[in-house]
């Protein structure tokens, strides 16, 4: 299990008080705050481009409940995030799949068997945990998880990570990234 | 304490028209009556107008004329929270030179919460930040205004026969400046029995104004209804498209079942009440005028005059002697355990707000029974009772008792005291307790 690699792809800033754990790729230009947890037991991750998460997130890769961790014949499936995506402080998220320039906001909770397509926007503290596709452009909201279906879809935190990219680094150690992206050495930590 | 955390342990009861038992937080004291007053005992006034999320004060008739809407804020329709206006920049021509572009700032409405904006109905964004918003226009105002002014003008006709038949004539100029505002709400209007009171009275005209004949024609019953669609059975519903029953309702103009013609409504106005007691007529409770102060002007407080659990809360000496609710006592309705107060009489001491900081103090000379009292300080007493529980199934133990002790009116007219002496006296009161201890552990 030590020979997970960690694959930070050049451009991304990732704090050191960040946990990750297993086999976890992050793509370029995606800010990793402190004390964000991304937590690949079950499977490798993949994170996508220009993504945003924020502190005390969650990301986990876990197994599904009825399945002890050390028994045989379990394949461990990979969890993908797309582009554009923005986890928001204290949410979790164990969704398998998820799509482009979405918004988890903050302490909303994702169930393992869902999965998010792209323009979606979990709202503050929903707990959804069914087994569906949340199709394009859906806003889930309130205490009740209501549902709408928004005409455009949030745009991309381009300011905020720019200016993320420029400031953390001036207060945070960095995890080290590597230089091109076809050398995969494993990295330490 | 537990009028602040546990409000319904301790209950007093209130003598007026119901029997009314509620924890001392929620009640008024009114001491020129001397006695305590719930919310059902007092009647409630409007005070002002104001709108929640721009705080801006609105006077009355000016509320009245705008429905009690705020002008400038808006709620979201889809899950009425209040709207904010964003700004974003959109090239747009410049007159003198149509070929290059400047940026303009446009706006539009986006709610916070649901993402509802509105460019979702099909609003345009605005070159003004406040102001340009108009809410559609009911295509049915025109009618309905017309209804109105008839049925108003029957109304005081009614209103003037049935003046004509009393015997005594009233003047009705100061009632009815009272009755064009609020209807039931003043004193005058209701301490008039038999008066008419629909709610159209309060819009009649002024007497001596010329009174045009207006005539209605009645509505047009249609033999012919739109029917409905064809594939009003087979066409797939599109669920986000459809509103809830709250979002129709909340716009009883179109209610509208398409989510596309949700627009938004300007937001309703709140307002603050006053209280006044019902024998007496002075005020209980008088809230301050501008909407970002919460203070009072008048609060008379049930906490503030009656004694809590034995905690002093005036300044001076207080003798609290406690008496069981005795056989038959048609107030002791609801206590399952039989309870032994102390007789004597209990001393507290007043409430000094400079006693924890002085360390001089002299020491508190009261001669305590070590069997009744179990501690003391400053103005607070803890004592003992005995509960006998009554029944033996398993449900809480409440217990009840009275309570006497003298209360000083502090705030009584001073009269011309040609004696000289303490212009204040004690008056014993006497107020029904009830404590809920706790279920009975076996």
């Amino acid at each position: 299990k030590n020979s997970a690699k960690k694959v930070l792809a050049a451009g991304a800033v990732v704090c050191v008080e960040s946990e990750i754990r297993g086999e976890v790729t992050i793509g370029a230009r995606t800010v990793v705050h402190p004390k964000a947890r991304i937590i690949a037991e079950a499977g490798p991750i993949v994170i996508g481009e220009g993504n945003l998460i924020e502190e005390q997130a969650l990301i986990i890769n876990s197994y599904p409940e009825n399945i002890a961790p050390d028994s045989e014949g379990v394949e461990p499936k990979t969890m993908t995030i797309g582009i554009n995506n923005v986890f928001e402080v204290g949410c979790m998220s164990q969704a398998m799949k998820i799509g482009d320039n979405n918004v988890i906001e903050s302490k909303a909770d994702l169930g393992r068997n869902m999965i998010l397509t792209s323009g979606c926007i979990i709202g503050a503290c929903c707990q959804v945990n069914t087994c569906e596709v949340i199709p394009e452009n859906t806003v889930i909201f309130g205490s009740g998880c209501q549902r709408r279906v928004q005409t455009e879809r949030p745009q991309p935190q381009t300011l905020q990570l720019d200016f993320l990219m420029k400031i953390l680094p001036n207060y945070h150690h960095m995890k080290k990234t590597v230089k091109t992206t076809s050398a995969v050495t494993p990295a330490k930590n | 304490m537990a009028s602040l955390l546990q409000p319904d342990r301790v209950l007093y009861l209130v003598h007026g028209e119901k029997k009314i038992r509620s924890p001392l937080s929620t009640l008024y004291f009114c001491r020129y009556c001397s006695e305590l007053r719930s919310l059902e005992c007092v009647s409630h006034e409007v005070d002002s107008h104001y709108c929640p999320s721009c705080l801006e004060n609105m006077p009355s008739a000016e509320a009245k004329l705008k429905k009690n809407r705020c002008a400038n804020c808006f709620d979201c329709p889809c899950c009425m929270h209040t709207l904010s206006t964003r700004a974003t920049n959109i090239p747009a021509p410049l007159p003198d030179d149509p070929s290059k572009t400047t940026m303009k700032k446009a706006y539009y409405l986006a709610c916070g919460f649901c993402r509802w904006t509105s460019r979702d109905v099909g609003m345009a964004d605005k070159s003004v930040a406040s102001g340009g918003w108009q809410e559609p226009d009911n295509p049915h105002t025109q009618r309905i205004n017309k209804l109105i002014e008839y049925y108003q003008q029957l109304a005081q006709r009614e209103k003037l026969e049935r003046d004509r038949k009393k015997l005594a004539r009233r003047r009705p100029y100061m009632p009815l400046a009272f009755s064009e505002k609020y209807g039931l709400g003043t004193r005058l209007q209701r301490q008039r029995p038999g008066a008419p009171i629909t709610s159209l009275a309060g819009l009649s005209l002024k007497e001596g104004e010329d009174q045009k004949e207006i005539n209605i024609e009645p509505a047009q019953a249609l033999d012919e209804v739109e029917p409905l669609p064809e594939d009003c059975y087979t066409r797939p519903i599109n669920l986000p498209e459809v509103t809830s029953l709250r979002q129709r309702l909340l716009q009883p103009d179109f209610q509208p079942a398409g989510a596309s013609q949700l627009h938004p409504k300007h937001k309703h106005l709140l307002i603050k009440r006053s209280l006044r007691c019902r024998k007496c007529e002075h005020n209980l409770s008088k809230p301050e005028f501008n909407p970002t102060s919460i203070k009072f002007k008048i609060q008379l407080v049930a906490e503030c005059q009656v004694l809590l659990t034995l905690t002093n809360p005036v300044e001076n000496i207080t003798h609290v002697t406690l008496v069981g609710c005795e056989e038959g006592d048609p107030e002791d309705i609801n206590s399952t355990a039989k309870v032994m107060v102390p007789t004597k009489e209990l001393v507290l001491a007043g409430k000094d707000a400079a006693a924890d900081y002085d360390e001089l103090a002299e020491p508190q000379d009261f001669q305590d029974d070590p069997d009744v009292v179990a501690f003391r300080k400053s103005n607070k007493i803890g004592f003992f009772i005995k509960v006998v529980p009554q029944r033996e199934e398993d449900g809480d133990v409440t217990v009840s008792f009275k309570i006497r002790h003298d209360f000083r009116n502090l705030a009584a007219p001073i009269r011309p005291s040609e004696e000289g002496d303490a212009p204040t006296e004690a008056i014993w009161l006497t107020h029904h307790v009830e404590l809920s201890l706790g279920p009975i552990i076996a």
